[in-house]
């Protein structure tokens, strides 16, 4: 039931995404585009490129689906909400995410295409630049917590939110968890009007439609990594605790939606410079500066 | 019951994905065969009741397995294997090697004297108990393992860059 329920609200979450996604590309709120953008994939033919590498081709669409909703099968929506309270669940998250590039890398090379197996390497860059800043925050996080269950994490939280105790971490998670999902300006993968839809200019009908909305997933799985490990997750007054949990994946969906429109498509290298050079010693930074406030408090 | 069946079947994806290393002619799909035959050993360890080993495992190969795709897509001829490159190579030596070291785990699995099976820990405390040993008596080895492999991806860049005056 719980299964049930979760993917439920994880589908839901990515049509809205879809929604919100057409409104700030577009300027226009159509609540029936995503319906519409469906089936006109779903109705197209497939096309296949002459001679792709067939295995990674058929399988990076799915495998990057299953990563996205694995990584939100740990998070919790509720107290009781969550697919699978991993004692690891901090950590299974981060797991579940390697495998995004590991989808993107075979839909690159898969299709046996210039542009396609441009954009996978570029992911594989973008990760190095990445990771580490997803890893090094939500270690402050459990450090705050005491624990890599993700529920008690939340709970850790009923005092004040951690995006107001470590507010560097959450910042560069924030980030971090924006280039996971190619959005712009970290849209290095797809980068449309450069690479022709890059990693997504091989598929078409049905399998686009699966990458499409396995990106979707991906980024309604990190805004509610977002919510879990910085905002306090289904805590709040009045409503019920998926209430809570499902508006403020939302409302940080739609800022990155939003926030990555007013900025130029970052060069690789520059990702990898200020990953390296700013970003990781801010991280360390920021376990020190938690470090510092746990023992003051336990004192 | 249902627990042997599950190490057994991720056991023996894991030796099916291994097989494939050698069986293809393309430099990517070698390199993400062996990412899924370590991340069905990662399984296995998730079968086994040690939670933390599995989801490290699983994390750790798949960026290290792309990483390792990527170096050998640029230093070989024929990363797609279009040009039908054979992997193997010391075909005899390889034989033996693999006869032998097989027949070895299979003694030793066998033969070894594995004492009675306890209950396992919960998964909280493993983790705790393995905090405790990376961050207490064990913490010196790993920082100076740690450092090692630093001092040495340094040094490895450090000769691979091109001298610019």
């Amino acid at each position: 039931m719980t299964v049930f329920l979760v993917l439920v609200m994880l589908f839901a979450g990515a049509y809205l995404v879809a929604v919100l996604e057409g409104w700030t590309s577009t300027g226009r709120l159509r609540f029936a585009g995503p319906f519409w953008a469906a089936v006109a994939l779903l109705g197209r033919e497939s096309i296949v490129p002459r001679k792709p590498d067939r295995v990674l081709y058929e399988t990076a669409p799915v495998l990057l689906l299953v990563s996205a909703v694995l990584a939100a099968a740990v998070l919790p929506l509720g107290p009781h909400l969550v697919i699978a309270d991993l004692a690891t669940g901090a950590l299974a998250v981060n797991a579940a995410l390697a495998y995004v590039m590991v989808a993107l890398v075979m839909a690159g090379w898969g299709p046996d295409g210039a542009y396609a197996m441009v954009a996978g390497w570029r992911f594989l860059g973008q990760l190095v630049a990445y990771s580490m800043l997803i890893v090094m925050p939500i270690t402050a996080v459990a450090m705050r917590a005491g624990s890599l269950v993700t529920t008690t994490i939340v709970e850790s939280q009923a005092g004040i939110w951690n995006a107001l105790t470590q507010p560097l971490g959450f910042v560069l998670f924030f980030l971090a968890a924006m280039a996971v999902c190619f959005l712009p300006p970290f849209d290095l993968p797809t980068a449309p009007g450069e690479l022709a839809g890059g990693i997504e200019a091989e598929y078409a009908g049905p399998r686009l439609a699966v990458v499409r909305l396995a990106r979707m997933v991906l980024v309604v799985s990190l805004s509610l990594a977002v919510t879990v490990f910085f905002l306090g997750g289904w805590l709040g007054p009045f409503l019920p605790g998926w209430a809570w949990t499902s508006l403020k994946t939302l409302v940080v969906a739609a800022t990155m939606l939003t926030a990555g429109r007013y900025v130029p498509r970052l060069r690789g290298e520059h990702v990898m410079e200020w990953g390296w050079k700013l970003g990781i010693p801010l991280a360390l930074v920021n376990i020190f500066w938690v470090g510092i406030t746990l023992v003051l408090r336990s004192m | 019951m249902a627990q042997a069946f599950f190490t057994g079947f991720f056991g023996l994806a894991a030796i099916w994905f291994g097989v494939v290393v050698f069986r293809t002619s393309s430099m990517v799909r070698s390199a993400l065969a062996l990412l899924f035959s370590q991340a069905a050993i990662g399984a296995m360890f998730l079968a086994m009741q040690t939670e933390f080993l599995g989801v490290l495992q699983i994390m750790m190969m798949a960026t290290e397995m792309a990483i390792m795709a990527i170096f050998m897509v640029m230093y070989m001829m024929d990363p797609g294997g279009l040009g039908g490159m054979d992997m193997t190579h010391q075909k005899r030596l390889s034989i033996a090697a693999g006869i032998f070291g097989g027949a070895a785990a299979v003694a030793v699995s066998l033969l070894g004297g594995w004492g009675t099976v306890g209950p396992s820990t919960m998964p909280e405390a493993q983790v705790a108990a393995l905090g405790e040993e990376l961050l207490g008596r064990s913490m010196l080895v790993f920082e100076t393992a740690g450092i090692t492999i630093l001092t040495a991806m340094i040094a490895a860049t450090a000769v691979a860059i091109e001298r610019r005056r």
